[in-house]
């Protein structure tokens, strides 16, 4: 193979640019953010003035997205969560078109990109601590003792559910990163093997290739929904610690 | 790998926040409220569209028995007026008959009397002519006169012969 199957991730400086000293440099991944802030800015605004009763393609496609995530966080965390629906809305679109942009060839897959799911998860999870701490202030240390621990088992859980809530924002960066990452590794890989295969073998990793890549329209929206939904789960712990309901409203 | 190359993180960093934010921006203040009040006003729509079919069904299954009710009790009332009607009918029949029966007896009843009157009449008128004839032929044949009861007494005698030998 002439060429890593790791080159699709490869970016590189179009338009140097530095913000007193910092680095802001335009790129294909910058691009295609702006891409994809478009894309959903013309879909959702136009949905959101179309507002006819009976929706054309447009809007139900919008309301269909909206009403996913509206329930998504209705199950999660009850109607008092709806306060957090812009953004947790805003985060879902983001990630599913920067994903779904990723699939079409020659473009770039902006969640592929440790850095970009990082900022996302910490975000997540630094709103989520800040909400936790408001709501319940020192008691929400709790968390790290879940109900029904025996007195004796306190020194030992404490560290292990420190290291859970720690695993928290990483994983949920990771696991979006790494999805991504590996869809296209693997898509480079057969495409790769179907090139020097020849026709004789070449057609074998080729029809993989197709298949693959339906598979991959699939993760790329299981992966927005599943960061999505841990969000709701995260901020959602941070409102009702324990899981009670009377703590928080 | 080239995710990992740390001098592309700040600009990356730099740009996701500000496209983040203004994406955010844009759709709390353009799209969300406008998209999430539609779905609200069209859940609300169904939902009383929903009502208010069940609420016409309801009233339409209600008008249905007023209806059942009111058609019941109509029939049971021709009903009934059929049966007064019959009942009238055959009373008035019956008195009519009883009427006529009893008309048709007082006609036969003054019948029977007059003729029986006019018989007897008949007779009587019959016996005096008789009497008068018997009597002027006699005096023919006596030639004297009876005085008026001898007449009589001959006269009947004459008369109890002459119908006994008729009866006979």
């Amino acid at each position: 193979m002439e060429e890593s199957p790791l080159h699709p991730f490869e970016l590189h400086n179009w338009i140097p640019i530095s913000l007193g000293g910092l680095d802001i440099s335009i790129n294909k991944a910058v691009v295609m953010m702006w891409v994809v802030v478009s894309l959903v800015t013309v879909l959702m605004v136009m949905a959101g003035s179309a507002r006819k009763l009976v929706p054309g393609k447009l809007q139900s496609l919008a309301e269909i997205m909206v009403d996913f995530i509206r329930s998504m966080i209705m199950d999660t965390m009850g109607k008092a969560g709806m306060r957090f629906f812009p953004l947790i809305a805003t985060l879902f679109l983001f990630i599913l078109f920067c994903n779904l942009i990723g699939m079409i060839p020659g473009s770039y897959t902006v969640t592929s990109q440790i850095i970009v799911t990082a900022v996302f998860s910490f975000l997540v999870y630094g709103l989520s601590l800040v909400m936790g701490f408001l709501l319940h202030g020192v008691k929400y240390l709790g968390v790290l003792v879940p109900p029904g621990t025996p007195g004796w088992l306190v020194p030992l859980m404490i560290p292990i559910e420190i290291m859970s809530q720690v695993a928290r924002p990483i994983s949920l960066a990771v696991r979006l990163f790494a999805n991504m990452t590996a869809g296209h590794v693997l898509l480079g890989v057969l495409f790769g093997m179907a090139i020097s295969g020849g026709l004789l073998i070449g057609w074998l990793p080729f029809a993989f290739t197709i298949a693959i890549n339906g598979l991959e329209v699939g993760i790329a929206f299981i992966q927005a929904y599943i960061f999505t939904m841990l969000t709701c789960v995260y901020l959602g712990d941070a409102f009702h610690l324990h899981g009670g309901d009377d703590h928080a409203h | 790998m080239p995710q990992f190359e740390s001098h592309f993180f700040s600009s990356l960093i730099f740009w996701e926040v500000l496209s983040f934010a203004i994406l955010f921006f844009v759709l709390y203040k353009f799209a969300f409220p406008g998209i999430l009040s539609m779905l609200e006003e069209r859940e609300k729509k169904i939902k009383d569209s929903l009502d208010q079919a069940e609420h016409h069904r309801s009233e339409a299954e209600r008008k249905l028995k007023e209806y059942e009710a009111k058609l019941n009790t109509a029939a049971k009332e021709a009903d009934g007026i059929l049966a007064a009607a019959k009942e009238r009918a055959q009373r008035l029949m019956e008195e009519n008959e009883q009427r006529m029966t009893v008309e048709a007896e007082r006609i036969k009843g003054d019948a029977t009397r007059e003729i029986d009157h006019e018989r007897r009449k008949a007779i009587q008128d019959i016996r005096a002519q008789t009497t008068d004839l018997a009597l002027m032929v006699a005096e023919k044949v006596v030639q004297r006169s009876l005085n008026e009861a001898d007449h009589r007494k001959f006269a009947d005698e004459a008369l109890e012969a002459l119908s006994k030998s008729y009866q006979r």
